[in-house]
């Protein structure tokens, strides 16, 4: 086994959004850091929210960190209110390092998972994810790679590459299977082949769009796809001054 | 930055059981953390500034300048120096006080934790009604500017507009604080942005021109023309511009990296408003002599504008007026209702009053509380007195916030590390305290006894419905 990779799960804890079906199955084998939040309004002091909502809050995150631990994950949890959901997921993922942020919806038991493959960028955190999670596992495991100007022999290169390496880590390797398609936008490719796995994993976009939670191109694919992405994170700036002082 | 020193919690309960609510355990850069739970802090720098800025700006250029150089001739330009350097003698103790407790409730919060809760009671329901006085004056300028517009339209309205209008967009900016989930910030920062384009072409300009560089032969005019005395009456009464920047301690508990957001965001909002300020006063008595523009009133800078540049300048500051005293009202609101909070959560005021409606997650009780009183007093349609009464009360809190820092400093307490420390202790906040409440006596009588009596009925409040809350961290 590999070490437990950490994934992060944000549930907007007091607007009805819970733990999906089938998330904690995929997430057994992950170290799981369980972010409730809960966005306020700027005419609302965010000390205000907690006055009123603490109790709820901590008893339904509560109720959610059981649900996963007894799935297998191990879990720590913070509660957060804030003014801006996308800040405080930002920071967690710094905080923890965590090497992947879960879209949460929901699932049927995971058995065939989609891995969207960019280039040779941030592989090692792909392979430290997918290995970690799915190693062992039974699960079956696709790599997609959507090539754009490279031959079919240099993304074959690429993709074996990979597996070569995910095999190390301890998935079976007839389990994986490798797919190539071109000349579609990469999240019309992955958002269309999801549609017959049980979740999909994927990069961040561009960074950007901070607009989105979750970066554009994985919001795209959760919206289309309707199932549970995991979006692997890029290596974290190694300078320690804070990234937003505006 | 962590800082884990923090007052103690508060003692004692109100007159319904209520206790004051415990302190965080500890303010880092990014939340503030109670026990298992973080509140992230999500306003930088340029939010900062533009809280600061936005809630100043619209009056000192678009109400006073009339007002001003009426009662003060050129010399205006001197009250409005002189308000700055208040402003910028308390703005140093409030930032240094906010590095060491950046807490929503800005100096009620301050004093109430050095001072004990009878102080911190007067100057907290001060501060919330001095909001309130001060945002029905903008809301009076908003109609003054609402009005114009008609006028310059060409159409005739069967009623007195100003109060009218006034009137009409109190109601409305309630009514949007409560039912709005609109980003309010991201929207503050880009009015902010426009007005200082604006007015940066427009000062620019005419300060240029005001100097004769295009040929222009400035109004001649003594610049002490109304003689020594109204300089400081004055300067009492445009005070009410300087108010904003306390509004940015009010949201401290927002603030990111808090000990360098703070007195950046404070200090510099001061300083850019007080340029704008002078420039505007010397340019406007470069235009008209002070006669002329007392008439032209509230709306004189539509006429200083259309005698630069015409009618497109006309337009540009109408528009202008329009957006600085829309956001200066709304950002008092927002204020008053964050100091409704401090208040309650200290048990000062009922915990209900901080509650928090589920269909749109705002404070509606504390933005009532703050739109409520605004309309009464927008009813009188005074712009001098509720500007005055609105200073008053903020000065007694600044002039307190001077008090503080003094008090803290001396006696030193464990949880008082401040990231910022003031210069020139104790010399410039004895003179900062001196400053603020020597400046109320230049006030007029009508508004000093309206700001007495808040402040008396402050205490007896305090005394019926929180006796026993004990605030003052231990020394």
């Amino acid at each position: 086994m590999t070490d437990r990779p950490t994934v992060l799960v944000p549930i907007r804890v007091l607007e009805g959004e819970s733990i999906p079906e089938g998330v904690p199955e995929l997430l057994t084998h992950a170290h799981v850091v369980l972010l409730g939040y809960h966005v306020v309004p700027d005419q609302t002091a965010t000390g205000q929210a907690r006055m009123q909502y603490e109790d709820r809050a901590t008893d339904r995150l509560e109720e959610f960190e059981e649900i996963l631990a007894e799935a297998g994950a191990t879990v720590e949890t913070r509660l957060v209110f804030t003014h801006e959901g996308q800040k405080t997921i930002n920071r967690m993922i710094i905080e923890h390092d965590c090497l992947a942020v879960l879209v949460p919806n929901a699932t049927g038991p995971p058995e065939d998972v989609l891995v969207a493959v960019r280039g040779t960028v941030g592989l090692d955190r792909l392979v430290r994810l997918v290995g970690g999670l799915f190693g062992d596992t039974g699960v079956a495991v696709t790599l997609l790679h959507v090539a754009e100007e490279e031959t079919d022999e240099d993304a074959n290169t690429l993709l074996d590459g990979l597996v070569a390496r995910l095999v190390e880590t301890g998935i079976d390797d007839g389990s994986i299977d490798t797919r190539i398609v071109r000349d579609t936008r990469p999240q019309d490719a992955i958002a269309d082949a999801a549609t017959e796995y049980d979740a999909v994993v994927m990069g961040e976009s561009d960074p950007s769009l901070a607009t989105f939670v979750f970066g554009l191109r994985a919001e795209q694919v959760a919206d289309q796809f309707l199932g549970p992405v995991l979006v692997v994170q890029r290596e974290p700036p190694t300078e320690t001054e804070s990234p937003d002082d505006t | 930055m962590t800082n884990e020193d923090e007052p103690t919690d508060g003692s004692g309960k109100n007159i319904e059981g209520e206790a004051p609510e415990t302190e965080p355990d500890a303010d880092t850069e990014d939340v503030t953390v109670h026990d298992d739970v973080e509140l992230e802090r999500t306003i930088g720098l340029v939010g900062g500034l533009s809280i600061g800025i936005g809630t100043m700006i619209g009056a000192g250029i678009f109400v006073f300048p009339g007002l001003a150089a009426g009662n003060a001739g050129p010399a205006a330009t001197l009250s409005f120096a002189i308000g700055g350097l208040i402003a910028l003698l308390v703005a140093l103790p409030a930032s240094e006080l906010a590095t060491a407790m950046p807490r929503s409730g800005g100096g009620y919060f301050f004093v109430s934790r050095s001072m004990g809760t009878a102080y911190g009671a007067v100057v907290g329901l001060g501060l919330w009604l001095g909001l309130v006085f001060a945002a029905a004056f903008y809301l009076v300028g908003l109609g003054f500017y609402a009005a114009a517009v008609f006028a310059e339209l060409g159409i005739g309205l069967p009623f007195d507009p100003v109060v009218v209008l006034g009137l009409l967009f109190g109601v409305a900016l309630t009514a949007l604080s409560i039912g709005g989930t609109e980003n309010t910030a991201k929207i503050q920062n880009i009015v902010v942005g426009i007005l200082l384009v604006i007015l940066t072409l427009f000062l620019s300009y005419g300060s240029l021109d005001a100097l004769g560089l295009f040929g222009r032969e400035s109004v001649p005019g003594q610049f002490f023309s109304q003689g020594y005395f109204p300089v400081l009456s004055t300067a009492a009464l445009v005070f009410t511009s300087y108010l904003g920047f306390a509004q940015v301690a009010t949201v401290a508990g927002d603030i990111k990296r808090p000990s360098r957001n703070l007195p950046l965001a404070m200090v510099g909002s001061v300083l850019v408003v007080t340029v704008f300020y002078v420039l505007t006063i010397f340019v406007a008595t470069s235009a008209f002599d002070a006669l002329a523009l007392e008439r032209l009133g509230e709306t004189a800078m539509v006429e200083v504008a259309r005698e630069f540049v015409g009618l497109p300048g006309a337009v540009a500051i109408l528009f202008a007026g329009l957006l600085a005293t829309f956001s200066s009202a709304n950002a008092s609101i927002l204020s008053a209702s964050r100091t409704v909070y401090a208040l309650s959560r200290d048990a000062l005021l009922p915990r209900k009053a901080s509650d928090i409606n589920l269909r749109y997650g705002t404070p509606h009780v504390a933005l009532l509380a703050a739109g409520g009183p605004i309309l009464v007093l927008v009813g009188t349609g005074e712009v001098a007195v509720l500007a005055e009464v609105a200073s008053f009360l903020h000065l007694i809190m600044y002039g307190l916030i001077c008090v503080a820092v003094i008090v803290l400093r001396r006696r030193d307490p464990d949880w008082y590390e401040p990231s910022f420390q003031m210069p020139g202790f104790p010399a410039l906040p004895a003179i900062g305290a001196v400053a603020s409440f020597g400046l109320v006596a230049f006030m007029q009588l009508p508004s000093i006894a309206i700001g007495g009596g808040v402040m008396a009925l402050s205490y007896v409040w305090y005394r019926y419905y929180a006796g026993s809350v004990e605030l003052r961290g231990d020394f």
